[in-house]
């Protein structure tokens, strides 16, 4: 690619210098004049009629601003399918149900008056196992659906069901087939900033909502669909972020917790904020959810893939959000990793009385790839070939046009499994059955937008003021993952400016175009995109002022050193180089022509172009200012759940080498490879961290992380006990950056915020085995299965 | 009933009137408003609340405020130098990718300090004991580490 | 939450003192259990009694054995290099308790105190024959560790009685401890369950030959087997289990069973057998009764091994981690 000044620098991240200081304000410490702070009480039952809620005392503690309870708002569903109200007022169908809500003076009080509420309760059974729930005869969840039709399962009436070719078919023709069970459970997101939100509403009912959600333009309609459902019609919203302490998925919904904080304000009329403790970020907030499949894939005598068959069974909990979408994404390496003509896939959303779920970094992908990947080491032994060439001969190719419909671009798959074999030492280490062990597997993510709203379009302003700095208003957002400094590399390259130049607003209705939120490692390409376009207007916008000025400018100064200096000789200039703007380049605030860069007379520095382009007499004025709206070019998933919903896929691999302990289970790893296809990697620094950061989740998926259920209630609701890997537990892991520009990409770049989650788990299970001989194909992989396993074959 | 107190927070000395029930970190938060200093969990399990009492590193969440009577406590907003020149950490850290979401940060940034007051010349394995404390979701503490190195390296020169 | 006034007594009579007059009273050290125990609305005290200015409870003496007040934290105990030779299992427990921030504030009295069945501590103590120093308004008593623990976190104190300090017997050359604590992740946990042993060895010279066993072992068969072969005797041994029951408990019978016998792959797996079978554990969220059982005779073993280490190469900080 040409001469690139800052992409693929390590650019500092200078921009989020408060968040080194302590300067930063994050919800914790956003305050407004006269708030007030919101607690909520939540159902002591997984399941029971509430048959009186009395608020009275609570009422009555000083510095209690307002109680409620699901009878004193409008009896208004929200959520995904409808299927919740903001405040139970008849039934609770899970622990974490809101019940009722107060606002005080300070979360201490509010928390007080909580143990003030008298709600008596009549326990109704409950359901808590899918399988279980999914029987005709299971107590039902629901009772009715969102319009009051009456229901009569507990199964999802969600149409998740593909297929391609001809699986029959194919089975019969198939040399090898291998049938595994597996099992994933609920990860809590762990944001290290606790969720929260401040609701004010002005003297007209105009709400201005200070929320962490990453996609503001979906919570602001949302909010708006919400308030028009209770009555408050064309209010004006405005959505805004604080600096956000993390996302991995949880501000992908708007939470009921969001509902109430607006009720609580509307109630008192005064700035109610909700701040959630860490206990109620684990009992509380929706986690990924918990997953079971069926999965079944065959081969022929060579190796090749002839068929593969997923069923999947999710449990729903007792609402929906976003959770029960994921099969739209399990579908990516269900259907399209490694090349396989024949593919049926089902997945079922059951309704139970446990947790409800959301969505968490990689959408499905993680649990779908765990079940895919563990059965194609399976079925490569099976077939007596090595786990990493039965992947090499499957592989996808360039070109290729998966049986969902998915279009393959750049795909690097072989470098990125290559790779790790060398680095892993794979052929040296592979099969010795001693105690140690290597195994991978590769992923399939969107990495060039995911179409999962009819738009998957974002937009973006870039105004450039006369002293030269860069404005750039987005509708996208940041939770940490570094764009202001990403998006300001890829602006300073396109518009020829500094990334210090560039200042950036992000996450705020007001000021941003529409976009479709900051999720499915989309927004370094999809905002991306935006912004080279925005930048190159800019800078033709520019060259186009500097073909008038800078022979004004230059006329005019050698016209002073005439009159300073009357031996001053004019030098003989070649006006007709600076006479179009393709003849001129814009670089590092330098405007020059494209022959002579380094021209004594014609190089200028582009503040001075700006200036007269702005103070000139009166009706020529120009200021520097760009805007483009992009959406990409994709398809939505069509009824048969196809379609090519992304512009591009981003491809990767993770070897893994682990020791495992045979008399205690214990699992070490050992060395950890994460290859990954990033397309360009427009900051090579923080692509590392998200891999990095990535993989590190993936162990915690894989070997520590889950959220233990007892009949329906988090009992390990804290950091002691949900057990993410601290700085002691060395993973000794080595991110590699495989590169191959993507056309589609800004600068080539393809997303890779989610992707280094994805193969990790799979890959240990798969060394665990090539270490000792036993499959744990049920998450987390735990000392207690590892041993269980080993005993059971008799070690 | 409150008390006074005199301690020193960030060289500087402070009296102040407190509740004996409050911890030091709601006094620096919601009195003092130096918010830097983070609440991730509020029981000792995170190490965002973080700061550096008499040079030791205390999660000031659990820590009852009338003990930092008489004491030198130093959070987040006193490491820079009173002319806003960054302390070697905070410029290690945005230098090297060591922060994302920057809510551990504070914490993290105090863990090392207290490391490199008393070591100038840390091992891989002093630092990750000296943050294990610290729980990071975003970077896996590759990156953390390394910039605790590399600030530990410049503070040598 | 309620208040509370919080007190700062400068002597130990002055503590004690306060204690008798005060209603409804705890006392409080590092904090690091009482302040969370307060804040999770557990523990509502209207008095907290503060140690952390009592001069008196702050010292470590190492002539002839260790007096060690009640106050020393945490760190100050993983950090003492004379302590991490001659004591090795109580810097084993001291060092992986919570956090670098919870080690510089937590104190070992607090940790003994709050008796919780999994304080990381209390085996390395039990196996150390240590005695807990009480001080009550009545004066001085000293209580064997052992019996010290009641029940899950309850312990032989009288009201207003504190706990002063801890003595440890002096060892010889020939003994060696350490505490492993069997856990999910290797700071800021619990453990699933933990094990501490102290071996005293019969030695004759012969044992520095089981050196390199050690030095080179990539499994443990190969040490036992040069043990073995040297001849090596138990003197005397002490184990100690966390978790494994309502209180962190000796196994005496195991201890008995192995006292003055040879060394042997069959010795070390029967104290293990025997070990577990004194073992009640539990199903929790943290670990299953079964597998706890079967780590009570793995980590006795381990535990043992690395004591007997700890006599043959003293100066050895690399101990082989995969003994298997």
């Amino acid at each position: 690619m040409e001469n690139l000044l800052y992409i693929g620098k390590d650019i500092p991240r200078t921009a989020e210098i408060d968040k080194v200081t302590g300067r930063a304000v994050y919800i914790d410490e956003y305050k407004r004049p006269g708030m007030l702070y919101g607690k909520i009480l939540y159902s002591q039952y997984a399941h029971a009629r509430i048959k009186s809620i009395n608020t009275e005392k609570a009422k009555r503690l000083p510095g209690v601003r307002a109680v409620i309870t699901g009878y004193d708002i409008p009896d208004v569903r929200v959520g995904f399918l409808g299927d919740q109200a903001v405040l139970k007022r008849d039934v609770v169908r899970q622990f974490r149900d809101e019940v009722a809500a107060v606002a005080a003076t300070s979360p201490e009080i509010a928390q007080e008056a909580l143990k003030l509420i008298e709600v008596e309760y009549e326990p109704l059974p409950a359901i808590f196992d899918p399988i279980e729930a999914m029987k005709p005869d299971a107590p039902l969840v629901h009772e009715s659906d969102a319009r009051g039709r009456p229901l009569r399962s507990n199964i999802l009436p969600l149409p998740w069901k593909f297929s391609a070719g001809d699986v029959e078919k194919a089975r019969q023709e198939s040399a090898h087939i291998v049938t595994d069970s597996v099992t994933t459970t609920w990860i809590n997101q762990c944001c290290m900033g606790t969720s929260g939100c401040v609701a004010e509403f002005d003297s007209n009912n105009n709400l201005t909502y200070c929320g962490q959600t990453n996609v503001i333009f979906g919570a602001k309609q949302r909010i708006a669909t919400y308030l028009k459902n209770i009555g408050l019609k064309g209010k004006k919203i405005r959505v805004f972020n604080p600096v956000v302490g993390g996302s991995f998925g949880t501000k992908l919904d708007t939470d009921i917790y969001e509902f109430i904080c607006i009720q609580l304000a509307l109630k008192t009329r005064k700035p109610v904020k909700i701040r959630f403790t860490r206990e109620e970020e684990f009992a509380v907030l929706p986690p990924r959810q918990a997953a079971r499949f069926t999965v079944e894939q065959g081969c022929d005598k060579n190796g090749l893939l002839t068929f593969r068959k997923v069923e999947a069974i999710l449990d729903n909990g007792a609402y929906t959000s976003w959770g029960a979408t994921t099969p739209s994404v399990m579908m990516l390496p269900i259907s399209s990793m490694y090349r396989v003509p024949n593919v049926s896939f089902q997945a079922t959303c059951v309704y139970t009385n446990n947790i409800y779920s959301q969505a968490m970094r990689g959408y499905g992908n993680p649990q779908a790839a765990f079940a895919v990947e563990t059965s194609m080491d399976h079925l490569a032994e099976k077939a007596g070939i090595d786990p990493a060439e039965f992947r090499l001969i499957n592989r996808n190719h360039p070109g290729d046009v998966t049986p969902m419909g998915l279009k393959i671009t750049t795909c690097p798959l072989e470098q990125c499994i290559t790779t790790v074999k060398e680095k892993i030492k794979w052929d040296e280490k592979r099969g010795k059955r001693n105690g140690r062990g290597v195994g991978m597997a590769s992923l399939i993510h969107v990495a060039g937008g995911a179409r999962v709203y009819l738009s998957d379009g974002t937009g973006i302003r870039i105004k450039v003021n006369e002293d030269g700095e860069v404005d750039v208003l987005s509708g996208s957002t940041d939770q940490g993952q570094g764009s202001p400094t990403v998006i300001a590399q890829i602006i300073a390259e396109a518009t020829g400016f500094r990334p210090e130049d560039v200042n950036i607003v992000f996450g705020d209705t007001a000021l941003g175009l529409w976009d479709a939120g900051t999720h499915a490692s989309r927004h370094t390409f999809v905002a991306g995109n935006a912004a080279v376009r925005a930048g190159e207007m800019v800078k033709r916008q520019i060259l186009e002022m500097a073909v008038q000025y800078i022979p004004k400018l230059l006329k005019r100064s050698l016209k002073q050193q005439k009159k300073k200096n009357p031996d001053f000789v004019e030098p003989v200039l070649d006006y007709t180089m600076v006479d179009s703007p393709e003849k001129l380049d814009l670089k590092n605030r330098m405007i020059f022509p494209k022959d002579a860069p380094d021209h004594p007379y014609f190089r200028t520095e582009v503040g001075k172009i700006l200036t007269s382009g702005l103070h000139v007499g009166v009706g020529e004025s120009k200021a520097v200012v760009a805007e483009v709206f992009w959406d990409p070019p994709t398809e939505m998933l069509n009824a048969e759940m196809k379609g090519n919903y992304s512009c591009t896929y981003a491809f990767g691999t993770a070897g893994v080498e682990v020791e495992v302990d045979r008399q205690t289970g214990e699992v070490k790893i050992l060395k950890l490879v994460s290859a990954h296809d990033v397309g360009r990697a427009i900051n090579p620094a923080l692509v590392r961290g998200q891999i990095y950061g990535a993989a590190y989740m993936g162990v915690g998926f894989g070997l520590t992380e889950r959220v233990q259920l007892v009949d329906g209630k988090v009992v390990n609701a804290n950091f002691r006990d949900y057990k993410i890997l601290t700085a002691n537990d060395v993973v000794p892991v080595e991110a590699v950056i495989i590169e191959d520009p993507d056309a589609a990409g800004p600068y080539g770049a393809k997303g890779i915020g989610e992707p280094g989650l994805v193969p990790t788990a799979p890959a240990i299970a798969n060394a665990i085995y090539d270490a000792v001989g036993v499959w744990i194909k049920d998450l987390p992989i735990t000392p207690e299965k590892v041993l269980a396993a080993l005993k059971a074959k008799g070690d | 009933m409150k008390k006074e107190m005199v301690f020193t927070l960030n060289n500087e000395e402070v009296i102040v009137e407190v509740d004996p029930k409050w911890t030091l970190l709601y006094l620096l938060r919601e009195v003092l408003e130096l918010t830097g200093t983070k609440e991730g969990c509020g029981v000792g399990e995170c190490g965002a609340c973080t700061v550096i009492v008499d040079g030791e590193a205390v999660n000031s969440c659990l820590y009852p405020v009338l003990e930092a009577e008489g004491k030198k406590v130093v959070t987040i907003e006193g490491v820079a130098s009173s002319d806003g020149t960054l302390h070697p950490l905070q410029q290690a850290f945005i230098d090297n990718n060591g922060v994302q979401c920057g809510y551990c940060t504070s914490g993290m940034i105090m863990s090392a300090k207290a490391l490199l007051d008393k070591k100038a010349d840390p091992t891989e394995e002093d630092i990750r004991t000296s943050i294990a404390g610290n729980i990071c979701r975003c970077t896996g503490y590759v990156q953390i580490v390394e910039s605790v190195q590399q600030a530990a390296e410049r503070m040598k020169k | 939450m309620k208040g509370y006034e919080y007190h700062k007594p400068q002597t130990i009579k002055e503590a004690i003192g306060l204690m008798e007059g005060l209603e409804n009273a705890k006392y409080i050290a590092g904090g690091t259990d009482v302040m969370v125990l307060v804040k999770q609305g557990k523990l509502a005290p209207a008095n907290l009694v503060s140690l952390r200015n009592v001069g008196e409870l702050l010292y470590l003496d190492l002539q002839n054995g260790v007096k060690m007040g009640a106050r020393v934290t945490h760190t100050a105990i993983a950090n003492n290099e004379f302590v991490r030779k001659r004591y090795s299992a109580l810097p084993d427990g001291a060092g992986v308790v919570g956090s670098r921030q919870i080690r510089n504030v937590a104190t070992i009295g607090g940790n003994i105190c709050n008796a919780a069945p999994s304080a990381d501590t209390a085996c390395p103590l039990l196996v150390l024959d240590a005695k807990v120093v009480i001080v009550g308004k009545s004066g001085e008593r000293q209580v064997p560790v052992d019996d010290f623990f009641l029940g899950p976190n309850k312990v032989a104190l009288e009201k207003s009685e504190l706990v002063t300090g801890f003595i440890i017997p002096a060892f010889g050359d020939n003994t060696g401890s350490a505490y492993i604590k069997h856990a999910r992740r290797l700071a800021m946990d619990l453990p699933v369950l933990g094990i501490a042993a102290r071996a005293t060895i019969k030695v004759g010279g012969s044992e520095a030959r089981c050196k390199d066993a050690f030095g080179a072992a990539d499994d443990a068969s190969g040490i036992i087997e040069c043990l073995e072969a040297e001849g090596l005797v138990f003197e005397d041994v002490r184990i100690a289990m966390s978790v494994v029951a309502p209180r962190p408990m000796r196994a005496k019978k195991a201890e008995e069973a192995v006292r003055s016998k040879a060394i042997s792959e069959k010795l070390l797996e029967e104290i293990g057998e025997i070990a577990a079978s004194e073992s009640q554990p539990r199903d929790s969220i943290r670990g299953e009764a079964w597998y706890r059982r079967e780590m009570v005779k793995v980590l006795t073993k381990r535990a043992l091994l690395r004591s007997i280490e700890r006599v043959i190469r003293p100066d050895s900080t690399a101990f082989p981690n995969r003994l298997w």
